[in-house]
């Protein structure tokens, strides 16, 4: 893993590991105070409702949550969670302070920040759960600074990941190691290579990871944008204009999403996907929704890494249940049936050496699929988000035309 | 007479239903939405010129070949004596939603669509699908086919209802002893009698096809998109700054809508008066066999692209791997299925009872006030046309503005606020029906039944009603599938809470995942149908025992 110079990150933790240590008997007794006031608390819980296997995960959790704490989690499927965020702010607007109808968001990155600077959240919080503990804060500083953003315990990671090429092994048969030999392939093979369109989640991501492997200096990118973004960038957009012309419909049409990607591999019309979790593909051919025979890869540079939080708006009527829900889902039990890809096979957050006996036990039963690569050697740190903004303003106005 | 009739609370409270909260919402709208920043921001967008043309352009230009199509459909039939086979051509794909025949046409007319995998490898040579920009192509072509498709559809029936209103028989009979052949005769004579009478209608299709995302996400551009569904994306985007942006844009929306109406107003005059003056020319043109011909052929393209699409939605739904060009899928995951019954239960029970709810409120609220209207053809006139005005107004302008209110008001996600929403879509519908069906019971039935005795309430429930029976049974059928289909009102008013058919459909088109959106698809297409099968098998029956009563 890449060294990381991020202060604020270490000094949440050594502050997090302070607070633990002092106050950890009051913390039960406050733990045990929330878990009552949880009882027969519902809770809406606004999470992207695209994908069946994390929707069944979802359910799964409802009813582990139903009959350990009383909790009644309710799974309100979004297509984005931006139009939580929305909500969420519209009901500030309205001037509804408490009773909101959101109480728990699968969230980060932008959508994280525009309710943290807006003040639109409950806590900090995250600190407090039980379950804090166990996260892998120091190994993967992806936990604790969301998109450059100091998480400052308004969210509680819940899953980890990197970004990763999926491809047809019949068809690219030598792994491009950077973008140099992406673009190679590309132009040998027209037609056959796409990304999801910025600003989608993948879209603005792929953005970021060619940037930075094109990129020499990679730590200037976490720092805001300045006046040298035409300068850096320059070598991203000369790479896209070259590849755009000898991709899927010469680049005037993109995939809306990542699954709308996976959907075109997995009929033919790509020969490659992107996505944030490694085990996609292996838990795509599993489901029968892929064919056999799929690659996968990280470039030599390093993979773009990426958390996911849960978080609490400020007007949430079941603070308490949303809390007992969020714990749960960061335990082991439920971190370890993330991973697993029979279920759904995203990466846990907790640091796994952290464990006792017992709790790693569900960890050691995984199941892995021969899609799934090995973990990525080199992590790449996500720009400052001012970066991300620009970046996609700047691919909407060169290549809507 | 009307005036004092509009004031009957029966027919207030129908009207206030459908006007008060479209009315408040775009107020709200207005209120919100005229922000000068914001406005300027929404004219700044890359691409903005393209986005707004191409809703104007696929809009307009399916809004008239729709039109036309509608016209020689029933033109010919009504000419040749196949009204009633045109109904039945015509009454699946009307029932069959927008969002499904997107979602259905996408699947068969993209490069790895149905319609390649038919013929290849064996005709065409592609072992991987061609690199053809067809779906989501930049002219808007495939948007333009998919509402033309269903446009098409909802136009005949409009002008088949306006036929009852026109002495048709008689005047095709004059123009044939002048010697016109049957299409010219019905354009000259009869054509643009009907056009005045579906004026409404006709506004209504031109101003959901400049507005809809219905059809535009599955089928429309992608870069840019249509301008609906760039709003859309600016509904759901986190920066509060475009947020505002979306609310302005609604305004935007709504001045084209009614700039295109005032056109098509304008250029219906005009068709008029050329249609006028080509009867005139007293020309008798021959070749009225070659254009039956070709609109014949016209009709099955249509008819099969509807139904190779809800054949593509099943397969696509189920279909394991389907690499490209194999036809059918090589392997069905169980797990698929078992999913698509898990997923789609909760979905179908709300989208039964919003439905449910949605048919059996707007026929409660509309027989009371067609019971009113039942001697003025002018209320009943006046009545639908202000039902009607909802159905001008983008969807989107009025809507966030109702958003707003529900918010304020604490009731938005609630069951009772998507069924108001629905209810302003089906009433027009309802009333479509009821009104005229009502109208048309000869009085005297009721008459003896009161020269017998009997009080007012027993005679409509004993010989009012059956009388009614089979137009309530299709009106519930219509209002069923209005609000299956219904995904903005149901977004809006449901808060996201409320999850129907049509939302996740949405919702699935939307990400790309055509899969998900597929499985959805089939509750779309499935409700609506099976409605309308069961309004017409239970009409049969009601009158199997009673041949001879007036229908």
């Amino acid at each position: 893993m890449q060294a990381r110079r991020r202060t604020p990150g270490v000094v949440v933790a050594l502050l997090a590991a302070v607070v633990f240590a002092s106050y950890g008997k009051a913390q039960t007794q406050d733990w045990d105070a929330v878990v009552d006031e949880a009882r027969g608390q519902t809770v809406y819980f606004n999470a992207w409702g695209g994908d069946l296997a994390i929707n069944r995960y979802i359910e799964w959790a409802a009813a582990r949550v139903r009959e350990e704490y009383g909790v009644e989690l309710r799974h309100v499927r979004v297509t984005d969670v931006a139009e939580s965020v929305t909500r969420i702010i519209a009901e500030r607007t309205a001037g509804r302070a408490s009773g909101g109808s959101v109480d728990l968001l699968w969230i980060n990155g932008e959508n994280f920040a525009a309710l943290k600077r807006a003040g639109l959240l409950f806590g900090p919080w995250a600190m407090q759960m039980p379950n804090a503990t166990r996260v892998n804060w120091q190994g993967n500083p992806s936990t604790m600074t969301d998109g450059s953003l100091a998480t400052d315990g308004f969210e509680l990671p819940w899953g980890t990941a990197a970004l990763t090429f999926f491809f047809d092994a019949a068809r690219v048969e030598v792994a491009p190691k950077n973008p140099d030999e992406l673009l190679a392939w590309i132009e040998r093979h027209p037609g056959r290579f796409s990304y999801p369109q910025p600003p989608s989640f993948l879209g603005s991501a792929f953005l970021k990871q060619m940037l930075l492997a094109l990129s020499e200096t990679k730590q200037r990118f976490d720092a805001p944008v300045a006046d040298d973004f035409d300068a850096l960038t320059l070598p991203l957009w000369r790479w896209l204009d070259r590849a755009h012309k000898s991709m899927w419909r010469r680049g005037r049409l993109f995939p809306q999403s990542g699954p709308a990607q996976r959907d075109l591999l997995a009929i033919g019309e790509l020969d490659w996907m992107l996505s944030y979790n490694p085990a996609e593909a292996s838990r795509a051919i599993r489901q029968g929704e892929m064919h056999a025979g799929i690659g996968a890869l990280y470039f030599d540079a390093g993979a773009l890494a990426n958390s996911h939080f849960l978080a609490i708006p400020y007007n949430s009527g079941a603070t308490a249940g949303a809390r007992v829900v969020a714990n749960f889902l960061a335990s082991p039990e439920a971190q370890a049936r993330k991973a697993d890809e029979r279920y759904w096979g995203d990466p846990t957050v907790l640091d796994l050496d952290s464990l006792g006996a017992d709790e790693h036990a569900y960890f050691d039963v995984l199941d892995i699929g021969p899609a799934t690569p090995p973990p990525a050697k080199r992590f790449l740190a996500e720009p400052h988000p001012s970066w991300t903004t620009r970046l996609e303003q700047t691919w909407l106005e060169r290549y809507v035309r | 007479m009307h005036r004092s009739l509009l004031t009957r609370p029966t027919v207030s409270l129908l009207l206030g239903v459908s006007i008060v909260p479209t009315t408040a919402g775009l107020i709200a709208a207005l209120w919100f939405g005229l922000d000068a920043g914001a406005l300027a921001r929404v004219i700044a967008t890359p691409g903005i010129g393209l986005s707004i043309g191409s809703s104007l352009w696929t809009g307009c230009i399916a809004t008239a070949v729709a039109l036309l199509l509608a016209h020689l459909a029933v033109g010919l039939a009504a000419s040749g004596n196949w009204r009633r086979r045109l109904n039945s051509l015509v009454l699946p794909l009307l029932a069959m939603p927008h969002l499904a025949i997107g979602i259905g046409l996408a699947l068969v007319l993209a490069p790895s669509g149905v319609l390649l995998r038919l013929l290849s490898p064996w005709a065409t040579g592609f072992e991987l699908p061609p690199d053809w920009l067809i779906v989501n192509d930049t002219g808007g072509i495939s948007l333009i086919a998919g509402l033309v498709l269903k446009e098409t559809c909802f136009l005949v029936i409009a002008l088949a209802a306006a036929l009852a209103q026109v002495p048709a028989e008689k005047l095709q009979a004059q123009s044939a002893t002048l010697g016109y052949g049957p299409l010219k005769g019905w354009l000259a004579a009869i054509a643009p009698a009907l056009q005045q009478q579906i004026r409404l209608p006709l506004a209504a299709v031109l101003v959901f096809g400049i507005t809809n995302v219905e059809m535009a996400i599955p089928l429309g551009p992608g870069l840019p998109p249509t301008f609906s569904v760039l709003l859309w994306r600016w509904f759901t985007d986190p920066d509060p700054a475009i947020h505002a942006q979306a609310y302005a844009g609604t305004l935007v929306l709504l001045v084209f809508s009614v700039a295109a109406i005032a056109v098509a107003g304008g250029l219906g005059r005009l068709g008029r008066k050329c249609l006028i003056a080509s009867a005139q020319s007293g020309q008798r043109r021959a070749a009225e066999t070659a254009v039956r011909r070709a609109f014949g052929g016209f009709l099955i393209v249509g008819w099969a692209l509807g139904a190779l699409s809800i054949i593509a939605i099943g397969l696509r739904a189920i279909a394991g791997p389907w690499r490209f060009p194999t036809l059918l899928p090589t392997s069905r995951s169980f797990t698929t299925l078992q999913d698509i019954a898990s997923l789609t239960a909760g979905v179908g029970a709300t989208t039964l009872a919003l439905a449910g709810a949605t048919a059996l409120v707007g026929i409660a609220l509309v027989l009371p006030a067609a019971e009113h209207c039942r001697q003025s053809v002018t209320a009943r006139r006046q009545v639908g046309a202000w039902l009607f005005l909802p159905l001008l107004v983008p969807q989107m302008t009025f809507l966030f503005g109702v958003q707003v209110l529900l918010v304020r008001l604490d009731i938005d996600g609630t069951f009772v606020a998507v069924l108001w929403s629905h209810l302003i879509f089906a009433l027009p519908y309802l009333w479509g029906i009821l009104a005229p069906a009502r109208a048309a019971i000869d009085p005297r039935y009721e008459q003896v039944a009161a020269t017998l005795g009997v009080t007012r309430s027993v005679t409509w429930l004993t010989v009012t009603a059956p009388l009614l029976a089979r137009s309530m049974l299709l009106a519930l059928a219509l209002a069923f599938s209005v609000s299956v289909a219904l995904y903005l009102p149901t977004l809006f008013a449901g808060a996201g809470r409320v999850a129907t058919a049509a939302t996740e459909a949405a919702a699935a088109a939307g990400s790309g995942n055509l899969r998900l959106a597929a499985a959805h698809a089939i509750l779309l297409a499935v409700i609506p149908l099976a409605a309308f099968a069961a309004a017409f098998t239970g009409g049969a029956a009601l009158f199997r025992q009673r041949r001879g009563v007036p229908r």
